[in-house]
């Protein structure tokens, strides 16, 4: 059947490098990474079924430096994802195809995920 | 409408409602991770946070599913595995939010 013989996806060692194909594959990563988050998230919910004693050992990971690290790495996989996601949308209204437009919004994404982690860690703190 | 046409539909609506969602979660996310049992647990538990983190849930692994199957349609030629790598994605996005939405209705009670 010539179905199941399509190519599959570029191989990344021959793909050149550039700005849509950075955040293409990023976005991807990112996706994986998030719902392994989530699902860190959901197992952490379902263990405070387990009593305050036990979450005392969660609560330790989460106060330590590790614990801040992983919560800010995870505010910048969100919104990476949040701005591409929006970046996706907006293509599928048939905006933003222009090869210029594409790039300068790729360039938004990653320097306004940066921007949008410092916002939301300090809107969680109260800081604002 | 074919079979494609709706999981782009859906792919797209679940994005769209997820957006707003995962910006509420990640912003009281870093507000409560640090905090004791009890506030823990009361965000968890009282409305509206109960039922933002239920559809918030839901739609991550709704999105989640569609758009790996995604990836093993790009990456995964041969068809067997392919087709249990989905039957186990979508049974994983099954049975983990109802677990965790069962889990936080039993925590409230």
């Amino acid at each position: 059947m010539q179905h199941e013989n399509n190519p599959l996806a570029p191989h990344l060692q021959i793909y050149k490098w550039q700005i849509s194909s950075l955040l293409s594959i990023t976005h991807r990563i990112v996706g994986v990474i998030n719902i392994l988050a989530v699902t860190l998230i959901c197992f952490w919910s379902i263990s405070l079924l387990l009593g305050e004693a036990n979450y005392i050992n969660i609560q330790l990971i989460l106060k330590s430096f590790f614990g801040k690290f992983l919560i800010i790495s995870l505010c910048w996989t969100f919104s990476f994802h949040i701005l591409n996601e929006i970046r996706h949308l907006a293509w599928d209204l048939g905006y933003g195809f222009d090869l210029k437009i594409s790039k300068i919004t790729g360039v938004i994404t990653i320097i306004g995920s940066f921007i949008l982690t410092v916002t939301i860690y300090l809107l969680g703190k109260n800081i604002f | 409408m074919n079979a494609s046409t709706k999981k782009w539909l859906f792919l797209k609506f679940s994005s769209a409602i997820l957006i707003p969602l995962m910006a509420w979660f990640i912003i009281n996310l870093s507000s409560i991770y640090d905090s004791n049992f009890g506030e823990v647990v009361n965000f968890f538990t009282t409305p509206p946070s109960k039922i933002l983190f239920s559809l918030f849930v839901i739609f991550s692994y709704l999105f989640s599913a569609l758009t790996i199957s995604e990836i093993f349609e790009d990456y995964i030629k041969e068809k067997k595995i392919k087709n249990v790598a989905n039957k186990a994605l979508y049974l994983f996005a099954i049975v983990m939010p109802l677990l965790t939405i069962i889990s936080i209705f039993i925590l409230n009670l």
